[in-house]
């Protein structure tokens, strides 16, 4: 078979809350191909009504991830030739998020969670005052450092079976998001976050199963970060104890 | 057709979340009596669709060790090539140190540091101090993280992939009622009064073949200004950078940036013939400015000396592939993503439209001409004049989105109502949005590329009269064309198709004032270049290009600069200071 008139064999998800089914699609192989360039070449010559979502095509915004072949991915940085299974691929919404249309997720339910772990930094300055000196190399801030770099794409939480059998986890993400904050030195309420991740639905539901550090394309590790909050957490409730 | 239109009132109305948008928002919330009513819509999801979050490099702020507002005010005029409005280049440069603090204290970013835990500053191109406060090269996604967080975590309205299509004026028009925005999620369309209204939407040229802007942004806000009737300035500023990853045309990859730090580390660009060309174009050789190296490029493309794809080369690997790849690991990792290594290989680049100088004309207020709108960001003209600089666009865009934030927090309490809108407006903008259902639907997508290459070849890096004529008649084809093209209408929920025609719609008519405006200016400066007009002109002769339209009528003229802070050869510098304060420029 010539590269010309090779197809990727491709079954895409379609539908909406009230249920859906996969669809067929015939999509010309080329050398240089994502899986988004695959989904949008659907939606540009075949199909109009194909619903997805993309904004930065460069892996910076976490817009654009879905799950490609049963795995969650971002799409825009994802080789088609690194997922091909034969000359097939299959394309489906986010899971553990409720689907708007087709490719398309709702988010809100991800960043609700975000804010409920107390993600939002707590300030101890103001812009009138100068900036903090930070000795870079000190323990805390290396550890806050390591899961900066978060785009919030929701492929951890996608992945995290913990998320699926209970809705209501805050998942790895926001848990993460928490622990960076908990290691910042700048933040001025360490003990709200610890008591917004230590409840019911915080971070003592992780079963350490690790699918949020396989999968996130940053190669970040909430995992790791789930574990210090458990630590920080258990601390403290001994520590009140005492 | 207005009977199945949704209505909504609201006080302070926020179009956009970079970081204009959301700064605004926090700004607004601080700044307005108690009780406002804050609404920030998007045409995506908050903190991800639009630009802010995709800068690389950094923050331009002066911060002492030698560095001044006056030294960075300089920098900025001589980069614009002294057509900025001086006064708000100099907003800029002063806030940027509030801002900056604002960012670390309150917002909880965490900029890279010295040894001594002090902030890191880098200088880019054109600038004479170390002043670029970075996060690796991933800045923009700190930024506007923490941004997020905070505005999601506020009692702020959010209406997310709410697209705004029109600016609704009062029956007078002298002021503005409120906006139309479709509801992308349901395909419904929702009328939004507001007191106040904040444009921060973010330019971007996609309407160019090889482009860098994220793909929600189609240049709405511009056409949206064009039709409401305001004057827009310096259309014809189009900033391309040099180094585009080039990997076919069947690929979204194509005109992202690669970043310029890879030139400055020792990067070296080569031709078709793998021979490297630019010391044939500027002594400084690869390391010359974005506009000159774009220049470099383009012009070996066009002598058919081009790579495989017909772009050029950039090449790592003689500093050593284990060195590239722990300095520039998210490049590499970018590159090695998409099936290619910088490392050690060669990768195909081409110059990349980047960002649009051009805006809607405001004062540094953020007010316009047309009471209760604001406009602040990339969709505002004037900071910058003819050309960016590295390092000034998330400097422009959080200093006035704040700016635009307080003073719309102030003016709204002394704004009793809210204004009713002109219903023939509202009308006519709905039958625009709606227009294609009544048509045959076409294949968009193949008049969208039909766009960007008219686009490339005659209103591009380098241009002619001869040329921008052409592209002109070019444009005025592809429109029609558009006219004709349907779309189907039986599920509008989530319909990207129609939002691919909207997208069409609002960049060919900024595509058309962008070829105006570069046919009236006769000369060549930052961005600008004119083949036939090779000459940059007196700089005390400066004058700017406005844009305004009326009915089916655009008109094009030119004003004088004001030297408001400094005149063409002379400096706010105190004297004997040195030229640049940067060790190895």
């Amino acid at each position: 078979m010539t590269e010309k008139s090779e197809n990727l064999s491709v079954a895409v998800w379609r539908g909406d809350q009230s249920g859906g089914l996969y669809e067929q699609f015939d999509v010309p192989a080329r050398q240089n191909q994502t899986v988004l360039d695959v989904v949008s070449w659907i939606q540009q010559n075949t199909d109009p009504s194909l619903s997805y979502r993309f904004a930065c095509r460069v892996g910076m915004c976490g817009s654009c991830a879905m799950m490609v072949n049963g795995e969650p991915r971002w799409t825009c940085r994802t080789h088609v030739k690194t997922v091909l299974k034969g000359n097939r691929l299959e394309v489906a919404p986010l899971r553990n998020l409720p689907v708007i249309k087709d490719l398309a997720t709702d988010m809100d339910p991800f960043f609700d969670k975000w804010v409920a772990s107390e993600g939002a930094h707590h300030p101890t300055r103001s812009r009138h005052d100068p900036i903090a000196p930070v000795d870079p190399t000190e323990n805390n801030r290396k550890e806050a450092n390591e899961g900066i770099e978060c785009i919030n794409c929701a492929v951890c939480y996608a992945a995290c079976d913990t998320v699926a059998g209970n809705p209501d986890y805050l998942g790895p993400a926001a848990l993460q998001r928490a622990w960076t904050l908990y290691n910042d030195t700048k933040d001025a309420n360490r003990n709200a976050i610890l008591d917004a991740v230590s409840g019911t639905d915080g971070c003592l539901n992780c079963h350490s199963q690790g699918s949020c550090s396989h999968y996130c394309p940053n190669e970040l590790n909430p995992m790791k970060a789930i574990a210090g909050l458990k630590r920080a957490s258990a601390t403290r409730f001994f520590r009140k104890g005492s | 057709m207005t009977t199945d239109l949704e209505r909504h009132d609201t006080d302070i109305l926020i179009l956009g979340s970079g970081g204009a948008g959301l700064f605004a928002a926090l700004h607004a919330q601080q700044s307005a009596p108690e009780g406002t009513r804050i609404t920030l819509a998007v045409k995506g999801l908050i903190g991800k669709c639009g630009c802010t979050r995709m800068v690389q490099g950094g923050y331009n702020v002066a911060l002492g060790g030698g560095d001044t507002v006056e030294r960075h005010f300089m920098d900025t005029i001589n980069g614009g090539k002294w057509l900025p409005n001086q006064d708000m280049a100099w907003k800029l440069c002063e806030q940027a140190v509030v801002r900056i603090r604002e960012l670390e204290n309150e917002i909880g970013c965490f900029f890279d540091r010295n040894s001594d835990g002090s902030l890191h500053q880098k200088a880019f191109a054109g600038q004479t101090a170390d002043r670029t406060v970075h996060k690796g090269d991933l800045t923009g996604i700190e930024i506007i993280n923490r941004l997020m967080e905070q505005v999601l975590s506020r009692p702020i309205e959010k209406l997310q992939e709410h697209r705004a299509v029109g600016l609704i004026p009062t029956s007078d028009g002298s002021a503005l009622s409120g906006v139309l925005f479709i509801d992308m999620r349901t395909g419904k369309l929702r009328f939004v009064r507001a007191k106040t209204v904040l444009m921060a939407t973010g330019g971007g040229p996609t309407m160019y073949k090889y482009h860098t802007p994220s793909g929600d942004k189609t240049m709405d806000g511009l056409a949206m200004a064009l039709r409401a009737g305001l004057p827009l300035r310096d259309m014809e500023m189009v900033q391309f950078h040099p180094t585009g990853l080039l990997a076919g045309e069947h690929t979204k990859m194509t005109g992202t940036v690669l970043e310029e730090g890879l030139r400055g580390a020792g990067g070296h660009l080569l031709n078709g013939a793998e021979n490297r060309f630019m010391f044939d174009y500027d002594a400084k050789g690869e390391r010359a400015t974005r506009d000159l190296v774009s220049r470099g490029i383009y012009s070996e493309m066009r002598k058919n000396n081009s790579s495989e794809n017909g772009g050029v080369y950039i090449s790592m690997a003689h500093l050593g592939p284990e060195l590239v790849r722990e300095k520039f690991k998210g490049m590499v990792k970018r590159c090695a993503d998409s099936g290619f290594d910088l490392a050690g290989g060669l990768v195909e680049v081409v110059p990349t439209a980047h960002y649009f100088m051009g805006g809607v004309v405001v004062d540094p207020e953020t007010r316009t001409q047309m009471e209760g709108f604001y406009v602040a960001g990339e969709d505002a003209g004037g900071a910058h004049g003819s050309n960016r600089l590295g390092g000034n666009g998330v400097a422009n865009s959080t200093v006035y989105g704040g700016v635009a934030g307080d003073v719309m927090g102030q003016d709204v309490g002394h704004m009793n109502s809210l204004r009713d809108p002109d219903n023939s407006v509202l009308a006519a903008e709905i039958d625009r949005v709606r227009q294609p259902f009544a048509k045959k639907p076409a294949n968009i997508h193949e008049l969208r590329n039909q766009l960007q290459n008219v686009m490339w070849d005659d209103v591009g890096v380098m241009r002619t009269k001869t040329g921008l004529e052409r592209g002109a008649r070019g444009l005025g084809d592809i429109r029609s064309q558009l006219d004709g093209v349907g779309v189907a209408s039986d599920n509008l929920a989530f319909n990207l198709t129609w939002h691919d025609w909207l997208n069409m719609a609002s960049l060919c008519d900024i595509s058309n004032v962008i070829t105006q405006a570069a046919l009236a200016r006769e000369n060549s400066r930052g961005a600008h270049h004119r083949e036939d007009f090779p000459d940059s002109g007196t700089m005390e002769s400066s004058y700017f290009t406005v844009a305004q339209q009326t009915g089916e009528t655009l008109d094009v003229t030119r004003e004088d600069v004001q030297f408001t802070i400094v005149r063409p050869g002379e400096t706010i510098l105190p004297d004997h200071e040195p030229e640049t304060l940067v060790a190895n420029p």
